[in-house]
């Protein structure tokens, strides 16, 4: 029995994130790799335009993929970036210093006080702090695709089945707009587009692209982490030394690491909420990605995310007090509508555990 | 028979204590941090022996380092080797007087190798490890000095030669490439240590789990593995790790 | 000299803070002092040590200490014990450095680590090691034989066939861990070092 929405586990115990990483290791990389050759001969631009869409948030993981495919596959890609609200200096800073490194690029705003609506509509109705932002991230780049007349847009890991969601894509190096819809927003968008009373036309950044709209170039979706093992340790190396990648000097909040999700100050919140709604947090999380690229055992993570795990955004409260223009009071209750209450108890104001990790 | 060492490393930067990842550090806590996730009275006994290195990149502060050192190894017994931009013979006995028994010097090996055998005129080669700091480009260890950052211009190979003529006491191989990764020891730096086959060998580089531990202290070249992951052995982890160790044939004390 | 005042012999040669620590621990109270009078009216003495044999006994003769060893070791009810260098230079000479002679308070003498034909070894001896323990002793009563303590040197005491009790260890060759001399005790390795069996020694010695 498990909180995580879509997660299922064996017989051992294991989830099917582990169960994914388990196969990886003998799966025929080989073969998945001609196809991605295969892909890119067909799309690859010979004459300087542009031939596929990266979007990136300056982090290591968008680095990554961008300087694959521009530097061992030969491929001309543009990289696209939503700039989420409440950006940090530092993920300001990793995206200039990216883009530097010799990438096209391309910044995508919305209108912020749409975005704002978006965010706080999300954050009450669906516990999503950065809803309109996780959005945009979806249709924006398809957008900018069908703009240029491109087909190809590479995510760069398929979620769902690298950290124990859906393994419906598993084998399937396409993902469909439908799926991004239905799974990836959780079939949100009207519902929180009614909330906000937000009209079709004053969101057209956040809805997906139609027929109409990208007519001769279907859009080909697809995540890197179908055609190459994922692995988003390797890819802070590589960003790191190739990117100009840098990270906080102290360690993140509600984790132990200081090299991931450095670009905006609302993800703290969004990983608090996943922590109240689940049970597991950012550390549990980074502790999983340790596991399963050999770095650590169990036990040892097991000592971290006693330590680190569901840390409460305190330096940011205030930050988000006056963006989504709420009372302490206010943000409280979304919280209390969102926390699993059969797994935390509110103590002093702030929800505790009432579950021991083994 | 003498048993193979499992050493500790404690990287402090002015009153906090640091992860590495390729000599690039993350501020983790600090003694408060370290005392209660760490506490060395107790944790000392998993550990053959803990190194304490100021590695300030700017100000360092060598007098609150030795204060901080003696309330960090107040009631630890183990052996406690210390050091961190060492280049005077008296920082060497500040060091000492703060309940260190051995120093380490890294850049001082290359711009003053004199001072190693001042060090070693007045209180003995085996209060000396040298530690070489190595990173492979086009397939050679290039040695660097000044944390990582200075390329020293001489290849692993060359800088044994050189520290084979030092009178220095042990031989710390660290590699930049694998520090912090949790990938695990690189065990081919081990090809270039003809030179100094007759000193006492410490690897450093990548070690995340016992398992790595495990390969290290398995290879008949190596006398000691030393790791700074402070993330992955909080709590019980040295110990659980020693514990694992010994089961899987290494010969290491039990305390 | 109350009864649990211990002095530590600082003659400018030893790691004194650890020394002092672990007496503290222990229970007792450390007096860290060069001075003379003190010291040769101590009835619980320590001589640590680090460095080089020849420097050693030069600071130790400059600052007239020898003679205050000497000196409290006329009460028949003073126990002296020397550690690491501190037991080397209990014996009669050592060759590092240079020829020397040392204190002479057991006859010993003192050369340098080497491998046999056999066995290489790497110099210097450092890590934890096990010890052959001699009957009914002071210093090892009540310590397992599995018991490891830590040893950080390049020279070592040989043993001798006489009435001193010997704790020997075996590094290329068989040498002395540690001796048990009348009022006069050694350890090669660092008790103030070894964890909690290094410790256990120090107490027996100290009580």
């Amino acid at each position: 029995m498990s909180t995580r929405p879509r997660i299922t586990f064996d017989s051992q115990g294991r989830c099917n994130a582990c169960q994914w990483a388990e196969e990886k290791k003998t799966l025929d990389w080989s073969v998945r790799q001609n196809e991605l050759t295969k892909i890119l001969n067909e799309h690859r631009s010979t004459d300087g335009s542009f031939d596929c869409v990266v979007p990136v948030s300056g982090g290591k993981d968008g680095s990554y993929v961008a300087y694959q495919l521009k530097h061992n596959y030969g491929m001309n890609p543009i990289a696209v970036t939503v700039t989420p609200a409440l950006s940090l200096e530092l993920g300001n800073q990793n995206l200039k210093n990216f883009i530097a490194s010799g990438f096209d690029h391309i910044q995508v705003s919305a209108a912020g006080d749409i975005l704002q609506k978006l965010n706080k509509f999300g954050f009450i109705h669906k516990g999503f702090p950065y809803f309109g932002w996780l959005i945009a991230i979806e249709t924006v780049p398809l957008r900018i695709a069908t703009q240029f007349k491109l087909s190809l847009v590479f995510y760069g890991e398929e979620g769902e089945t690298e950290y124990g969601g859906s393994t419906a894509l598993k084998n399937s190096p396409f993902h469909t707009i439908d799926f991004m819809r239905d799974v990836y927003l959780e079939g949100g968008q009207d519902l929180v587009f009614k909330e906000a009373n937000l009209a079709s036309e004053a969101v057209t950044l956040f809805r997906f692209p139609t027929q109409s709209d990208y007519g001769d170039h279907p859009l080909k979706v697809t995540h890197w982490s179908y055609f190459e093992n994922w692995d988003p340790y390797r890819n802070y190396l590589l960003a790191k030394e190739k990117c100009g990648l840098t990270e906080a000097t102290d360690t993140n909040t509600g984790t132990f690491t200081n090299f991931a999700q450095n670009d905006q100050a609302l993800y703290s919140l969004h990983a608090y909420m996943m922590y109240l709604k689940f049970g597991f947090g950012r550390a549990t999380q980074d502790a999983g990605i340790e596991i399963r690229r050999g770095a650590m055992h169990r036990e040892q993570a097991i000592n971290l995310v006693k330590l680190y795990d569901g840390k409460y955004p305190d330096e940011f409260i205030d930050l988000y007090l006056d963006y989504y223009q709420m009372t302490q009071q206010e943000f409280d209750s979304v919280i209390e509508k969102w926390v699993n209450q059969s797994l935390f108890e509110l103590k002093k104001g702030r929800w505790q555990p009432t579950f021991k990790i083994k | 028979m003498l048993t193979k060492r499992l050493i500790f490393t404690l990287l402090y930067d002015g009153g906090s204590f640091m992860l590495s990842r390729n000599f690039r550090l993350q501020k983790i806590g600090d003694l408060d941090w370290l005392e209660e996730n760490y506490g060395f009275s107790t944790v000392g006994y998993a550990i053959d022996e803990l190194v304490v290195i100021d590695v300030s990149r700017q100000n360092r502060n060598t007098p609150q380092f030795c204060e901080d050192l003696k309330r960090l190894t107040r009631d630890c017994f183990a052996p406690i080797t210390a050091g961190g931009g060492i280049r005077t013979l008296e920082h060497v006995h500040q060091l000492l007087r703060s309940g260190a028994d051995k120093v380490v010097v890294n850049t001082a090996l290359h711009d003053q190798p004199e001072l190693v055998e001042e060090i070693a005129a007045e209180l003995g080669r085996q209060c000396i490890v040298a530690s070489i700091d190595v990173q492979k480009i086009n397939g050679v260890y290039q040695v660097f000095k000044n944390h990582g950052t200075v390329k020293v211009g001489e290849s692993l190979d060359h800088v044994l030669l050189k520290c084979a003529g030092l009178p220095v006491g042990e031989i710390h191989i660290e590699s930049i490439d694998r520090d912090g990764t949790g990938n695990g020891l690189d065990l081919e730096i081990l090809e270039f240590i003809k030179h100094v086959k007759d000193v006492p060998l410490i690897l450093m580089g990548g070690i995340g789990n016992a398992d790595h531990i495990i390969a290290g202290l398995k290879d008949n070249r190596v006398d000691a593995v030393a790791t700074g992951n402070l993330l992955n052995f909080m709590g019980d982890g040295l110990a659980r790790a020693r514990e694992l160790a010994i089961n899987g044939g290494v010969i290491l004390p039990k305390f | 000299m109350a009864d649990n005042e211990v002095v530590i012999i600082d003659y400018g040669m030893g790691n004194l803070w650890s020394v002092a620590s672990a007496v503290k621990f222990l229970g007792f109270i450390p007096v860290v002092t060069s001075d003379i009078s003190i010291v040769s009216s101590a009835e619980s003495l320590i001589l640590p040590g680090v460095g080089s044999f020849r420097r050693a006994m030069q600071e130790l003769k400059s600052a007239s200490i020898d003679q205050a060893i000497f000196k409290s070791l006329e009460n028949p009810k003073t126990k002296l014990l020397g550690i690491c260098l501190g037991m080397q230079l209990l014996g009669v000479s050592s060759t590092e450095d240079g020829f020397t002679d040392g204190l002479g308070l057991v006859k010993n003498t003192v050369t340098k680590l080497a491998g046999s034909n056999e066995v290489s070894i790497k110099i210097p001896h450092v890590g934890f090691n096990r010890v052959q323990m001699p009957k009914e002793s002071k210093l090892f009563d009540q310590i397992s034989i599995d018991a490891s303590f830590y040893f950080v040197h390049s020279y070592a005491m040989q043993i001798l066939d006489d009435f001193s009790k010997y704790a020997t260890t075996t590094y290329g060759q068989e040498f002395v861990a540690a001796i048990e001399s009348g009022q006069v005790f050694g350890t090669q390795f660092h008790p103030e070092k070894s964890q909690k069996s290094g410790l256990k020694v120090l107490e027996n010695f100290l009580r």
